[in-house]
């Protein structure tokens, strides 16, 4: 079904997708992009092989079986900067360094807690996405079989 | 053991002994707002309120975990499950237990509800323990439903005294209530909740259907812990409800109808735990009435009274089920002379039966004698009531271990883990200890009483050698109990009418008759609404656009519909609008799936490059990526339907009655959209809008992308909720196709 082509291409393109997910994700304070777009970014790059190469192959070569540890720490990650907040004493949700302070820099890469958060979104949209089509897939693989 | 009962039973008595420590150390507790504009808190503070009940429910937790140690392994081979349900019950249990702490120890009435339906919910699992048997799965939802629907009244008083006084904080309120109307509906409403949950005459029939859960789960939920919520809150909420001498009236009626209705069944049933269930109801009573009565005595004594009897009901629930291991049987008429077979248990439950009975040398002892001198403190009438009940407990405690473990031998016992006696021995020696040295379980009553009443409270307990009216009352109680004990003719007969009547007019039929029309209405809207996938979506689209008409017709339309100008520059977006409009009624024409979908899918595309134009990258990135995924998951999930059927419908030839029909809706829908998104868009915006304040805050969240700010900072709440959303939809997604499996 797929030419060789397609399967060359197809694993070639895995990489830089990816890198492109994280650009988008890490620059997402300055420029278009956030973890959500990141996240769909990322899961498409896996959909694609999935696509080509077919489940049992996709399932050899990636390690999408931790699709749902991804998508549960995602959620983790959100719930633990939500109420992080709360043990400090302020609002829910309430990030931290407060408006004004001086931040940690790293490129156009600032350290804040939203950030971690926009991870989160990240990693949960990531699981869910790749989690979700590979269920499609692999229930429609049983019922052939 | 296996490890899940190791880590559970590690777990809870840490928990235990961080209690104590907290005890000792006198009252720690945390307060963190988590959403001060509502007036939330985290609020917790272990007062003697929260440390008897935090006790009871570790404590008695412990003892319940070592016992399923033995138990749920023998159960689960009963019923051939897997080895690894244990988990889920463990977990569950544990799930139960921090709930009850969190409710035992909140001060904030939001909170309070929170854990208050934490409780119900773990609860509707460890009924329901038996997925696979009908009886459970009712009891569980019958336990849900009423626990869970009187909860609400829970939540409505709550919001009359946030209404009145501003405040959720429990101490805040203690201190500004006045009696007034107000506050006795609030108080009424809340109480409603308690009496339900603690399985009051009328809301009492919930418990004897809860016996289809696993015995350590009666033990724990059915003697110590969940039952024991409900009067837990009505000690939280006393300085309310003694606003209203009326309310405490109430209360004692409810009790002692609540005491006699549950004594007199529980005479007359025949399976253990239907006897205990029964006797649940009406000890439950009990104390009620004590908190009706009221003054020192009576709150001090009530409190005392759940320890005595949380200690005393749950080491006859684990006998109950430890009898049902080592015989097979579960019922009085078939069981007997268990006393050689099993001598620790008779030994154990033997305590804790007496401690029950009240008689002298046991905790329970004083709990009656305090009962006795709060119903003599009342009047007359009370007293004699007071001694009617404790004379019923004697007689059906009497009868359920004198059946089970004297007399002739029944049925054959075989040998039986130590764990499962164990605890009851252990709980029976704690019912033997408290009669001997009552003094820690008075102060833990007395500080317990001390925060419902916010004064201190010191009630002493000591046996008295004299002819004192509640040593005479005990004796009485005990004189009649025998007799009933000696002559079951007498009364066996107006017994098992009274039951048979209750179950016949009672309320459990009101229940039964609620949820079945309830039910009926629902298939009924629900044939109506999902017929066919036209009546599915009119049943959304039909209110919905009938709604934004009204608002339509009801808006001036002066000035509402305006004409704006084109230059040369919007040359490429009209084109791209105008490539979206066709796509989109391109729609209409394709028969195949895959095509349609393809072509739906350019809908989205094109729309996705307007946002570009309009200068919404973010937008657009979004737009395309979230379209591209839909696409895919669409045509994942055609390759999962039958080719077949895919094609026969696709050959469907439209019926001639909606080959006008269909359109002619359709034309009509569009049209109101239209004019609503043109009046919206003639409107210039007034003054500043929510957009424009986020854009001049965006680089106080150290961000220069507005959009990004927006989805992680200034609305990250709804981002949360809308990713859960995501996780939820994932892990439905695996139970619908893979049974839960999620990789």
């Amino acid at each position: 079904m797929t030419s060789l082509l397609t399967q060359v291409v197809v694993r070639l393109l895995l990489a830089p997708t990816i890198v492109i997910a994280a650009a988008v994700l890490a620059k997402g304070y300055s420029s278009v992009g956030d973890g959500f777009s990141a996240g769909v970014i990322a899961a498409l790059g896996v959909i694609a092989v999935y696509l080509v190469l077919g489940a049992e192959q996709a399932d050899r070569l990636l390690p999408v079986r931790l699709a749902p540890v991804g998508a549960i720490a995602g959620l983790l990650i959100t719930l633990v900067v939500t109420f992080s907040s709360v043990v400090r004493g302020e609002p829910l949700l309430t990030h931290a360094p407060p408006p004004g302070a001086d931040v940690i820099h790293l490129g156009t890469l600032e350290l804040i807690t939203a950030v971690a958060f926009d991870v989160g979104v990240f990693l949960l949209v990531f699981g869910a996405v790749v989690g979700i089509l590979r269920t499609v897939a692999l229930a429609r693989s049983e019922a052939g079989s | 053991m296996s490890l899940p009962a190791r880590v559970s039973a590690a777990l809870a008595a840490l928990a235990f002994v961080l209690t104590l420590a907290g005890w000792w150390s006198g009252s720690p507790g945390i307060d963190l707002p988590w959403a001060p504009s509502l007036g939330l808190r985290l609020s917790f503070e272990l007062d003697g309120l929260g440390v008897l009940y935090s006790l009871l429910a570790t404590g008695i937790g412990f003892a319940v975990v070592l016992y399923s140690g033995a138990y749920v392994p023998l159960h689960l081979e009963h019923q051939q499950r897997p080895h690894r349900d244990e988990v889920r019950f463990f977990g569950l249990l544990l799930l139960f237990m921090v709930s009850m702490v969190g409710l035992a120890t909140a001060r904030d009435l939001i909170l309070l509800f929170v854990f208050w339906d934490l409780t119900a919910i773990a609860s509707y699992f460890l009924i329901g323990y038996d997925r696979q048997e009908a009886e459970a799965r009712t009891a569980a939802l019958m336990a849900l439903v009423v626990t869970g629907v009187t909860a609400v009244l829970l939540l409505i008083g709550t919001l009359v005294l946030y209404a009145e006084y501003g405040t959720f904080s429990i101490p805040e309120l203690v201190a500004s209530v006045e009696p007034g109307g107000t506050v006795t509906l609030a108080a009424t409403l809340m109480a409603l909740a308690g009496l339900a949950k603690c399985a009051q005459v009328p809301f009492h029939f919930w418990l004897p259907r809860a016996m289809a859960a696993p015995s350590p789960v009666s033990a724990y939920l059915h003697a110590a812990a969940m039952v024991a919520a409900g009067v837990f809150l009505l000690g939280r909420i006393y300085p309310f409800l003694e606003t209203s001498e009326l309310l405490l009236d109430g209360l004692v009626v409810v009790g002692f109808a609540s005491m006699f209705v549950g004594g007199i069944v529980a005479l007359t049933r025949d399976r253990l735990k239907q006897l205990l269930a029964y006797s649940t109801v009406s000890q439950y009573g009990y104390v009620v009435v004590l908190y009706g009565l009221g003054d020192t005595v009576g709150v001090v004594g009530a409190s005392f009274y759940v320890i005595a009897h949380a200690l005393a009901k749950s080491a006859l629930f684990l006998t109950a089920g430890a009898v049902a291991e080592a015989t097979g049987e579960r019922r009085l008429s078939e069981l007997g002379g268990l006393r050689r077979a099993m001598p620790a248990l008779a030994l154990g439950s033997g305590l804790a039966a007496a401690g029950l009975a009240a008689l002298p040398l046991t905790i329970g002892f004083f709990k009656d004698e305090l009962f006795f001198q709060a119903g003599v403190e009342r009047s007359p009438g009370i007293a004699v009531l007071t001694i009617l009940g404790a004379a019923l407990t004697f007689a059906y405690i009497g009868r359920f271990w004198i059946g089970v473990f004297l007399g002739p031998t029944r049925a054959p016992a075989h040998r039986v883990s130590a764990l499962l006696t164990g605890p009851v021995v252990a709980l029976g020696g704690l019912v033997l200890v408290g009669g001997l040295l009552p003094e820690p379980f008075v102060a833990l009553a007395n500080a317990a009483a001390e925060a419902s009443l916010g004064a201190a409270a010191s009630v002493d307990v000591f046996y008295h050698l004299d002819a004192r009216a509640e040593n005479l009352m005990a004796l009485s109680a005990y004189a009649i109990g025998a007799a009933a004990l000696a002559a079951p003719r007498v009364w066996r007969a107006a017994a098992e009418t009274c039951a048979r009547l209750g179950e016949r007019l009672g309320p459990e039929r009101v229940y039964v008759a609620t949820i079945r029309s309830l039910n009926e209405t629902s298939d009924r809207i629900h044939g109506i609404e999902v017929r066919d996938l036209r009546t599915r979506i009119a049943a959304i689209l039909v209110p919905g656009g009938l709604l934004v008409l009204l608002g339509l017709l009801a808006t001036p339309t002066a000035g509402a519909y305006t004409v704006g100008s084109l230059d040369r520059g919007d040359t490429a977006l009209v084109l791209v609008l105008a490539t979206a409009a066709l796509a989109a009624i391109a729609t209409t024409l394709p028969r195949q799936h895959l095509t349609l979908l393809l072509v739906a899918a350019s809908v989205g595309f094109s729309l996705a490059v307007v946002y570009a134009f309009l200068g919404g990258p973010d937008v657009a990135l979004v737009a395309v990526l979230v379209e591209t995924t839909l696409t895919l998951l669409f045509i994942g999930v055609f390759a999962l339907m039958p080719r077949a059927s895919l094609r026969r419908l696709a050959a469907l030839r439209t019926p001639p009655t909606r080959r006008w029909r269909d359109p002619l809706v359709g034309a009509a829908a569009a049209l109101a959209a239209f004019l609503v998104v043109w009046g919206a868009l003639s409107r210039p915006s007034v003054g500043e809008s929510v957009a424009e304040e986020h854009v001049r805050l965006t680089p106080d969240a150290h961000a220069k992308d507005v959009v990004t700010a927006i989805l992680t900072d200034f609305r990250g709440l709804d981002t949360l909720g809308e990713i859960t959303v995501v996780a939820i939809a994932f892990f439905g997604i695996a139970t619908l196709l893979r049974r839960g499996r999620l990789s």
